[in-house]
């Protein structure tokens, strides 16, 4: 992105573009009732602030000059976006779905399932140790999808719908636990890590002991609180040949290309984990692996990558763009520099108080609207205020925007999934009963989450 | 949520039904016949020939009904009721001259399939030309026919029941998905903008008939002890002349094909016309 503030900007001019910030952030928040899309509410906000900025005459209108000390001319909105982020949604996304497409993921799920014999409180720690895992890997939305489907079809074969409820909750809250454990876990992940420089694998070794606690405290509170206990002795076998039911085989159109799926999953993470320290790659960055990893999967459906595409979430990709570009604008406008003395302010209340301050507020944010306007602009404050790589204010930033998600259902797209899951059940859960349900699970997440990052991470 | 859709759909692709082994033992048969007491007499006689390999030979009773108690067809039901044998053999157009005009069962015959739940053997005629002149031997090929295959563990166990122990003998597995009723279904799906139409055609056939293809592998492991050979013939057509051409492929000596149907008095689907037709071909209706 381009550099901060080049230029002495009025107080007046701030606050007009503090108020389109504002704006976005409240339209994104009643994205529901506005019945728009966020790609198009980013986008209308995207270009506003360019025509304002242009007005202003806020914006570094001009050449682009690369290390070769070569002029290119670029739409001013261009270097604003930060590709490499979009690159990775772009890539990962597209081999996600290519992989899952080799049965790969649905064959673990099942044997998973079947491993369980049918013993609910099994078949909970199966599916949840399965959120998170998929969560990390893949993506948490994806993970949802997969995990509660599955568990809609094992749940209504068992006879033991009851537990649905239980289930689909404790697994959307889950995700957001799993999209903890990775750099490229979830899009706030991938915005503060890249901006603070973390690499795949420190991030990794940093949120793993939290991500096993905090999953293990999640398990054993839905189990106690649902009332999900073990089999009595003369319900085994029925459950037991009621999952026994299972192929894992069915989704599995070629052995070869299930093979290649497996061998090409392991390989991606090992890269995108190693991407700080590969030669070449580390230029190339981890866009440049997820995008090269999509192509070589994308080779097995050659006649046919279209309809990948087709697939990807393009609402998703816009809204990253437009979100890029608002925040470029409100950076000239030193909306960001404002922003950020009142981060400070709060920060300012010392390193405990300030870090769990941070770490809250940022949940309490993510709560209510989209967690990556709010990771991108933290993110961009910290940054620019040169904050130190192993300071524990960007691991605020993360835990906050990530559980955050799980205070209410609209806190984060894995857990409108589940709702979506839910409702798709017949089972009623407004906005007040999920958060009334969610709450001890929310507050014990963020308890965790508060320690962790003050015991270990100061 | 197009995603969420696609892997529910997988996953309950893959919660398979699985076939349910359950043993059955015909000990008490019930003969209803139309005849005098003697020449019932040797009708039961050739009717024990019939099942002579069916479990349950060696402790069976075949109890004869005279034709004064099978006349009236509400004592006869009271009878079958009394009595709860585990089967009843009759054949067509009883108590009746019907036979000779061959487009009927005969009231007696689709009564009692629709108001007993005990399996009915229904036999070629004698006097019509229909069996074999030398009397029935047990059925070495048994079809068990259906369109709605996967899940249905009654008229699989039936079917090896019938085709007894011994060497030689076959149970074939028939499914027919009628090819009307599908090219109707996809007449809408290409008038439907929102459905791919050459998708939901190659993928809709494709499902239908792997689910009992699948189911058929399931009673194949489930019989693995069992000296019976488990043929599948899964296949789109019209449903009578499919079942018809497969009765002669197959060489069948048994049909077992349900007659009921929870959403209607009236005899099951294909069950009717195929029971009517196939007037040489011993039946169990289910």
């Amino acid at each position: 992105m381009a550099a901060v503030t080049h230029h002495d900007v009025a107080l007046s001019t701030t606050l007009i573009f503090g108020a389109v910030l504002v704006g976005l952030i409240l339209c994104l928040a009643l994205e529901e009732k506005l019945h728009a899309k966020k790609s198009l509410i980013a986008g209308v906000f995207a270009v506003i602030s360019l025509l304002l900025g242009g007005a202003f005459g806020l914006l570094p209108f001009g050449p682009i000059i690369t290390p070769f000390g070569e002029s290119i001319a670029m739409p001013v909105y261009i270097p604003a976006v930060d590709w490499g982020v979009i690159a990775i949604i772009v890539g990962s996304s597209l081999f996600v779905d290519v992989t899952s497409r080799s049965g790969l993921f649905t064959w673990i799920a099942v044997k998973l399932t079947k491993s369980s014999g049918g013993d609910l409180r099994k078949l909970l720690i199966n599916y949840g140790l399965m959120t998170v895992t998929f969560s990390a890997v893949l993506n948490n939305v994806t993970a949802m999808i997969i995990v509660g489907s599955l568990t809609a079809v094992s749940l209504d074969r068992l006879g033991r719908r009851d537990k649905l409820l239980a289930f689909l909750l404790a697994e959307g809250l889950l995700t957001n636990v799993g999209g903890l454990l990775t750099l490229i876990s979830s899009v706030p992940n991938i915005i503060v890590g890249t901006t603070a420089g973390i690499s795949f694998g420190k991030f990794l070794w940093v949120s793993a002991p939290y991500v096993a606690v905090a999953t293990a405290a999640t398990l054993a509170l839905a189990a106690r609180w649902f009332g999900i206990h073990g089999l009595k002795d003369d319900e085994r076998e029925a459950a037991a040949a009621a999952v026994a039911a299972f192929d894992e085989n069915d989704g599995i159109p070629s052995r070869g290309f299930f093979r290649f799926g497996a061998v090409m999953t392991a390989l991606f993470i090992l890269t995108i984990a190693g991407t700080s320290v590969l030669p070449v790659v580390s230029e190339l960055g981890m866009g440049f692996v997820a995008l090269a990893f999509a192509a070589v999967m994308l080779v097995r459906f050659r006649s046919e990558v279209d309809t990948f595409y087709r697939a990807i979430d393009w609402d998703l990709i816009g809204f990253f763009v437009a979100l890029f570009v608002v925040i470029n604008v409100a950076e000239h406008a030193r909306v960001l520099a404002v922003l950020g003395e009142g981060l400070f302010w709060l920060v300012g209340f010392g390193d405990v108080v300030g870090t769990a301050a941070l770490l809250v507020a940022s949940a309490a944010f993510s709560s209510v609207t989209d967690n990556i306007p709010l990771a991108a602009m933290l993110a961009k404050i910290l940054g620019g205020a040169g904050t130190d790589p192993t300071s524990p204010l960007w691991w605020a930033v993360v835990f906050g925007a990530n559980l955050g998600g799980n205070i209410t259902p609209i806190g984060s797209a894995s857990t409108l999934v589940a709702v979506t899951v839910i409702h798709q059940q017949g089972i009623e859960l407004g906005f007040t009963r999920f958060v009334r349900v969610a709450a001890p699970f929310a507050v014990l997440q963020l308890v965790l989450a508060v320690g962790y990052v003050l015991l270990f991470l100061s | 949520m197009t995603r969420l859709d696609q892997f529910a759909s997988v996953f309950r692709s893959a919660a398979k039904d699985r076939f349910r082994r359950r043993d059955i033992a015909v000990r008490d048969v019930l003969v209803a016949s139309d005849l005098d007491d003697e020449t019932a007499a040797a009708y039961a006689t050739r009717v024990a020939a019939f099942l002579a390999d069916t479990p349950g030979a060696d402790a069976r009773t075949i109890r004869h009904s005279p034709r004064a108690r099978t006349e009236d067809l509400g004592a006869l039901i009271e009878q079958v009721a009394d009595a709860d044998p585990d089967l009843v053999v009759t054949y067509r157009n009883l108590h009746s001259e019907a036979w000779r005009w061959p487009y009927t069962l005969g009231d007696h015959v689709e009564v009692l399939t629709q108001v007993t739940e005990v399996p009915i053997l229904l036999l070629p005629r004698f006097d019509a030309g229909e069996a074999p002149p030398g009397g029935f031997v047990p059925p070495r090929t048994v079809m068990a026919m259906t369109d709605h295959l996967a899940g249905d563990d009654q008229i699989v166990n039936w079917a090896v029941a019938m085709a007894g122990r011994g060497p030689g003998r076959r149970v074939v597995l028939a499914h027919v998905e009628d090819d009307l009723v599908f090219e109707r279904y996809m007449s809408i799906v290409g008038k439907t903008p929102d459905i791919e139409t050459g998708t939901a055609r190659r993928e809709i056939r494709r499902i239908l008939l792997q689910e009992p293809t699948d189911w058929i592998a399931t009673v194949a492991a489930a019989l693995d002890d069992v000296p019976v050979e488990v043929v599948p013939d899964v296949s789109f057509g019209h449903q009578l002349a499919t079942y018809k051409r497969l009765v002669e492929a197959h060489d069948v000596d048994l049909l077992v094909l349900h007659t009921k149907d929870e959403d209607q008095l009236a005899m099951h689907g294909a069950a009717y016309p195929v029971a009517v037709e196939l007037r040489r071909t011993p039946m169990l209706l289910l």
